[in-house]
């Protein structure tokens, strides 16, 4: 039989506040072990946790941005189990009145991932497992997360993997979070289940907890949807189970299973007060909330004329569009800037990473300043890459490289005398473009930029060439 | 109201507890006593509570949420004073097989 996928993500984000959910310990990463800690953070008797305003701020925007409604009385839980990580015994959580709820994510496709809710809570610290005993290290303990809580309308590796793509974009965006699997500030638990085709019924599901990388998530799912198929291919049932995935076997095993499914007895947390939210700050920060991802592409395929494969090579790093835009803002034409970004600039960013933080010694100021000079036709296109290519591996400015003296160019009698070069040198092509091969030209071209060290105005010499050549 | 003993080793696994059968059959009678006392709490003291819409008569403004301001931690003697620390981490069994 056919087997349906479905699936639903809980995905944890790393609010990028200053300051841990309830005390004003820091939540820089690393630092010495619990050195970052405080009363509060490690559960000592008596400690009063307050609030960070921020991470209610945070969680809101993150919530408008996936189109949720925001609740605006909202209180925390506790959230009792039993592990080291948590010096309490228990998460402060949210359960029954989560801060968003009802949102969605849509997918390139049209297709929209239903956002069941989005709650906060506080992380967990960390553990060193030695021989013999386990070490515990609570820095992280405390640091404000937001749990993002997808519907199972996900229906294939592909949607999850655009769909976690796109909730990474629009964190980044709204600067809640920077969203780095590899560092942990963002993970996934990946629910999945199987039904026949054409079904309406879910079928029984597993989990697989804490992945923390987009194309573990994607083997995994294929991983764990051959197994249900088989299983159940073969008459077998699928057992509810929380899963791990193994990174090097590409295997899943079973954590634990409903038998000892955790009871969490969630009871509303004492120690915080019922937060009610004024309607106008909801407002004010719905009216402060940037273009949000989708809307940037669609700005710059409609608006600004960029080809869309162009403008996604772009809109996926938020300070690349930044750069880009703050170029075009200067001056420089949209075309030129986009295509020495992603030609260029690119070529020194070569993985995602590179990209995304975007740290070439090069200013817009500068890039604008290069770009206009090319746009004005005082130098060409092949000098104005060169230039920025050295402009971003030396940050020396623009004056370093183009002096006055070439952009005075050639002047007009002299490349009229190398346009009749070009054509007595090249007396097939100049033919063949008379003949109305149109592409011939390119070689008379070819001639003048050498002639001139690329200084010549290309446009300039295309007007003598066709002057001389058709009369 | 009746508890049975799977209750109370459900309750027992949960506060990581372990109880001999004769113990975990002491605790019946004395679980549903303290669940008898509860209730009359409920009925007679409590009373009806229908009429109360939500317990949320306590609730924080917005002004008086923590400003995201980085105060000083405490150093790592202190906060691990209570234990024999390792590298400065708390060391407890290990808790993974
Ligand atoms: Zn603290």
């Amino acid at each position: 039989m056919k087997y349906q996928l479905v699936s639903g993500l809980e995905t944890h984000v790393e609010l990028a506040t200053k300051t841990k959910i309830f005390c004003g310990c820091t939540t820089a990463f690393g630092g010495e072990p619990n050195t970052h800690c405080c009363p509060v953070c490690t559960g000592q008797p008596g400690a009063l946790p307050i609030l960070n305003k921020k991470v209610v701020e945070y969680a809101i925007r993150a919530g408008l941005a996936t189109h949720c409604t925001i609740n605006t009385t909202t209180h925390l839980d506790r959230k009792n189990y039993c592990y080291p990580d948590l010096p309490k015994a228990y998460q402060i959580s949210q359960f029954d009145k989560p801060l968003c709820e009802h949102g969605y994510v849509e997918l390139e496709s049209g297709k929209r991932i239903g956002i069941t809710r989005i709650h906060i809570e506080e992380d967990a610290g960390k553990l060193v497992h030695e021989s013999g005993y386990t070490l515990i290290d609570y820095n992280r303990g405390g640091v404000p997360l937001i749990e993002i809580v997808s519907e199972p309308d996900i229906s294939s590796p592909e949607e999850a993997k655009e769909y976690v793509e796109k909730l990474q974009l629009i964190m980044r965006y709204i600067g809640v979070s920077d969203c780095k699997m590899q560092e942990g500030s963002m993970r996934c638990d990946v629910n999945i289940s199987v039904m026949p085709e054409g079904s309406k019924e879910f079928g029984t599901r597993t989990e697989i907890k804490n992945m923390n990388s987009i194309s573990y998530i994607d083997k995994a799912m294929r991983y764990e949807y051959e197994r249900q198929c088989e299983v159940l291919n073969d008459g077998g049932k699928i057992v509810q189970a929380t899963l791990r995935y193994d990174e090097k076997t590409g295997e899943t095993s079973v954590m634990r299973t409903k038998e000892d499914a955790q009871d969490y007895r969630y009871f509303p947390e004492p120690d915080i007060l019922t937060v009610v939210i004024p309607e106008s700050k909801v407002e004010e920060i719905k009216s402060q909330l940037p273009e949000l991802p989708l809307e940037k592409l669609n700005r710059y395929i409609d608006e600004l004329k960029i080809n869309p494969a162009t403008a996604r090579l772009l809109y996926k790093y938020k300070k690349v569009c930044d750069f880009v835009e703050k170029v075009i803002s200067l001056g420089a034409s949209v075309k030129n800037a986009v295509n020495l970004t992603t030609g260029v600039l690119y070529s020194k960013l070569p993985t995602e990473e590179d990209k995304e933080n975007f740290a070439l010694p090069v200013t817009a100021e500068e890039t604008a300043k290069l770009i206009k000079l090319a746009d004005e036709g005082k130098i060409n296109i092949t000098l104005a890459q060169q230039t920025l290519s050295k402009m971003a591996e030396e940050g020396n400015p623009v004056s370093a490289y183009i002096k006055e003296e070439d952009l005075a160019g050639v002047d007009d009698s002299e490349l009229e005398e190398i346009c009749k070069q070009a054509i007595e040198n090249n007396p097939a092509a100049a033919a063949d473009f008379k003949g109305g091969k149109e592409k011939a030209i390119f070689a008379l071209y070819g001639f003048v930029k050498k002639a001139t060290q690329g200084k010549a105005d290309i446009k300039k010499a295309d007007a003598i060439l066709k002057k001389l050549i058709l009369g | 109201m009746s508890i049975s003993q799977k209750e109370i080793q459900t309750l027992a696994r949960l506060s990581r507890l372990e109880f001999s059968e004769e113990e975990q059959e002491k605790f019946i009678p004395d679980f549903e006593e303290i669940i008898a006392f509860a209730d009359r709490i409920n009925g007679e003291v409590v009373g009806d509570t229908s009429s109360i819409k939500e317990v949320a008569a306590r609730t924080i403004a917005w002004e008086d949420l923590r400003e995201d301001e980085v105060t000083d931690s405490l150093p790592n003697e202190k906060i691990t004073s209570n234990v024999e620390a390792q590298d400065g981490y708390f060391p407890v069994r290990r808790v993974v097989k």
